[in-house]
């Protein structure tokens, strides 16, 4: 055996206890999401089901309204991007490039955002939104969403934004291109990949949001999906876990994947927002 | 602090009229943030405030000034101790917890293996996912009678054939801890790992010139350049876990009999449940200036190394 692989045996088995534990819920949901209901409430349960069913998939769907669950939580995410990036880049932009009177107080005060949670200030969110008539309404959560998550936004466009050299602009200046359109030429596209990286984030972080969703959407037919899936299990009588599991499956596995291939970039955003 | 420092350089060159005019127009792009930001952050903080000090009725109308008789309510209310003290128990738990796990798992991952980006993926995954889905997935994972905890304990010969994890509060507390210690863990991971690279290559290699062993340079080297990111980690951790709410509202709603409550599941029933829109205010003004100790106390920390760091 080489050192290395000695040295990778030895890390794998370091590691395989939190390992195990963190791809455990993954096999439950797994393996019960494939199961009829009848074979999860038998005496003697199995990790493998008898034969593959999707029919949990179909029933959810068609008869437990989690399409439009899904729907909503899309609507909220996409939006709540948007209007994140829509504050976050020009704020970014200056950050990065431009003389602001009181940047210092601006970068305590996003920070300041970002330690501050929703849930504890939850009582004043939702006189603010009952006040606007916007309880019940999924553009309630955009802004809501979009005002928590946007510090996160500025940082990681910063960080994108302080790696692109300013000679690249100032050439399109001395070309005779207007401040904005060296910005629309020149910058933006260079940008392009750190603004996708930030529109991921923004958009998991929407998704997973919970205490906000609960709150603020109290109709069944707005539920986004995790508050739809956790509403599952008090509703019925008897809590039909192979129905809940599978929906847990196609609500975190998407967003997980996605999650999993831009991890790597959250060290540039924690970086800046002054934990690095 | 930072807009009255001056360097020399900018004080030798008197700034024109035209220039400050145009620094005062890029106020313009850091503007919607703000105005976004203060609508729905700030004056939820001045709702909160005044309904803290103020009598509510159950359908959120103020009807008058109440004081401090608010926050005399919650003290004298015994589940509002109780929930302090789990409250307590619970961020000390999670944050103790997650930082002793994270040490070693972020300094294996540190290391150069086969397969090391699967299994940075594989610890980072927890992440990724909704607390609230977590939180119902193990939910069902230590649910006694079909759960797969039991399934897989009971395969390995264990007797814990249809054991009620969440059936006492102990136990169904202990769970929780552990699940919060299961979704912390990333986050700290990752600040460790950005600890771990800026220590330089060169120092290693120093101490095993002077004969050092591997002990040796983890317990004089690693671990002491570790530590200011160990204490970042530890207030951001408790500034997380201390306001965590899906976790223990979704796995036992704070039951059996209040045991598993901490003070922001008791703010949300007293809110939202029982329609005490004041006296949740109260406890809410109460959490929220522990938060802004260990707030200052975070500010006071990064400004201290970036101080340092100059």
């Amino acid at each position: 055996m080489t050192r290395k692989a000695k040295r990778s045996a030895l890390c794998w088995l370091g590691l395989s206890p939190l390992l195990i534990v963190v791809l455990f819920p993954y096999a439950t949901m797994l393996s019960t999401a494939l199961k009829r209901k009848d074979e999860i409430f038998q005496f003697e349960t199995t990790w493998l089901p008898d034969s593959l069913y999707f029919g949990n998939f179909i029933e959810l769907f068609a008869n437990r309204g989690f399409g439009r669950a899904l729907l909503n939580s899309l609507y909220i995410s996409f939006g709540a991007t948007l209007v994140s990036l829509a504050v976050a880049l020009p704020a970014a932009y200056a950050l990065s490039r431009l003389r602001v009177p009181g940047k210092g107080t601006f970068r305590t005060y996003l920070l300041v955002t970002q330690l501050i949670s929703p849930i504890v200030l939850i009582v004043g969110l939702f006189r603010l939104f009952a006040y606007l008539g916007m309880i019940n309404d999924l553009n309630a959560l955009v802004f809501a969403h979009s005002a928590f998550y946007m510090a996160f936004a500025v940082w990681m466009l910063q960080s994108y934004f302080d790696t692109i050299p300013k000679d690249l602009e100032e050439a399109a200046w001395m070309d005779g291109a207007s401040r904005l359109k060296s910005f629309r030429r020149v910058f933006l596209p260079l940008c392009l990949p750190g603004i996708a990286v930030t529109s991921l984030f923004t958009f998991v972080n929407s998704w997973n949001e919970y205490a906000m969703s609960l709150t603020i959407l109290r109709e069944g037919s707005l539920q986004t999906a995790p508050v739809k899936i956790a509403f599952l299990t008090g509703t019925l009588y008897e809590t039909e876990w192979n129905i809940i599991m599978a929906a847990t499956l196609v609500a975190t596995v998407p967003v997980a994947i996605v999650f999993a291939s831009i991890q790597s970039y959250l060290i540039r955003g924690l970086s800046l927002g002054g934990v690095k | 602090m930072e807009m009255t420092q001056t360097t020399p350089a900018q004080a030798s060159r008197p700034q024109s009229g035209a220039r400050i005019g145009r620094n005062l127009t890029n106020l313009v792009f850091i503007l919607p943030s703000v105005l976004l930001s203060l609508t729905i952050i700030g004056y939820p903080i001045f709702e909160v405030m005044r309904m803290a000090v103020s009598d509510v009725n159950r359908f959120g109308k103020i009807r008058g000034f109440e004081g401090l008789g608010n926050f005399l309510k919650v003290f004298q209310d015994p589940i509002f101790i109780q929930s302090s003290y789990q409250t307590l128990i619970w961020t000390v738990a999670v944050v103790g917890g997650t930082v002793l796990i994270a040490i070693p798992v972020a300094i294996i991952l540190n290391e150069d293996f086969h397969g090391r980006s699967i299994a940075r993926t594989i610890v980072l995954l927890p992440w990724a996912v909704s607390l609230a889905m977590t939180a119902l997935v193990w939910r069902f994972v230590v649910n006694g009678d079909f759960g797969t905890l039991n399934l897989a304990l009971t395969q390995l010969g264990l007797p814990f054939n249809n054991h009620p994890w969440l059936a006492t509060a102990a136990s169904a507390f202990t769970i929780e801890i552990l699940v919060g210690i299961l979704v912390s863990i990333p986050f700290t991971v990752t600040i460790f790992l950005g600890g771990l690279t800026s220590i330089p290559v060169t120092l290693y290699e120093a101490a095993a010139m002077d004969g050092a062993t591997r002990w040796q340079s983890l317990t004089r080297i690693t671990l002491p350049m570790l530590r200011p990111f160990l204490q970042i980690a530890i207030v951001l951790n408790v500034i997380y876990v201390f306001n965590s709410f899906p976790i223990i509202w979704i796995m036992t709603n704070g039951g059996p009999a209040n045991g598993t409550d901490i003070l922001i599941t008791y703010v949300y029933k007293q809110a939202f449940a029982f329609g005490k829109l004041d006296v949740a205010a109260a406890a809410s003004v109460l959490m929220f200036l522990v938060l802004l100790g260990f707030s200052v106390l975070y500010l006071f920390m990064t400004r201290q190394r970036g101080a340092a760091g100059q």
